[in-house]
């Protein structure tokens, strides 16, 4: 399911700013539709983040992030290393990437 | 195959699947993500609400959002951090995100949040020792939620 998220990851003097998007509705469960029915929250709860297959983030997530949640972060890194996120929302989907860093 | 066969090949998989996520990624801490009053939102995420105040973390965000739906806001911290919170404090349910670091990851971290009104935004950093904690306001022109 990597076509939801979009990473990308560089490196400048051993700094590392990997930027992604994943596209979802990240629904909060506290909106109305156009009808005035709540809408259900759907929403991305948790992800982590591996660096060449080591932990480098863990992630929870309630539902007051973005629709298409868009992270930054920043890690110790060089150019060639090896970046994996994935994520699961509330319907329990996983949304997956990796990347190598540029 | 009969259908005592299919149940049972059926409750194997299914354990199968419940036992992978669980190995993979850390479990979803509901409690922490209620909504309650920002004092109870500290309680529930980081079990006190005996917070140093500093300024030692910076937030960078907007002092007049136009749009709720999408603010952004990154945190920096010159502490040593090893896990990070932000709470918004008139969200409905203030915790917006946690984050544990490890390896060589950096106490930095930017992300667009929902605002439903005008309010103030807490940065939480836990040390390994203690929390400490940074604030901003963000007047915010149009609702989100």
């Amino acid at each position: 399911m990597s076509d939801n998220i979009r990473m990308v990851a560089r490196e400048e003097s051993g700094m590392v700013t990997a930027k992604l998007v994943i596209s979802h509705p990240n629904e909060s469960g506290t909106r109305k539709d156009e009808q005035g029915n709540l809408v259900p929250a759907n929403f991305v709860r948790t992800g982590t983040v591996t660096l060449n297959g080591s932990p480098l983030m863990d992630l929870q997530l309630g539902p007051s992030v973005s629709k298409d949640p868009f992270f930054q972060f920043r890690f110790a890194g060089k150019k060639g290393d090896s970046l994996k996120v994935s994520f699961t929302d509330s319907g329990n989907m996983v949304f997956a990437a990796e990347s190598v860093v540029l | 195959m009969k259908r005592r066969q299919f149940l049972a090949s059926g409750a194997v998989f299914a354990g199968f699947l419940l036992a992978l996520p669980g190995n993979l990624m850390a479990e979803w801490v509901a409690g922490s993500f209620q909504q309650v009053p920002l004092t109870d939102a500290f309680r529930n995420a980081l079990g006190t609400d005996d917070i140093v105040v500093t300024d030692k973390i910076s937030i960078t965000a907007p002092t007049v959002a136009t749009d709720g739906a999408a603010v952004p806001v990154e945190i920096a911290s010159e502490l040593k951090g090893e896990r990070l919170y932000l709470f918004v404090e008139k969200n409905p349910t203030p915790l917006v995100f946690t984050c544990t670091f490890h390896g060589s990851a950096l106490p930095w971290f930017s992300l667009h949040i929902r605002m439903k009104e005008s309010s103030t935004v807490h940065a939480v950093v836990w040390d390994g020792l203690r929390y400490h904690m940074s604030s901003v306001h963000v007047d915010v022109l149009s609702q989100a939620c």
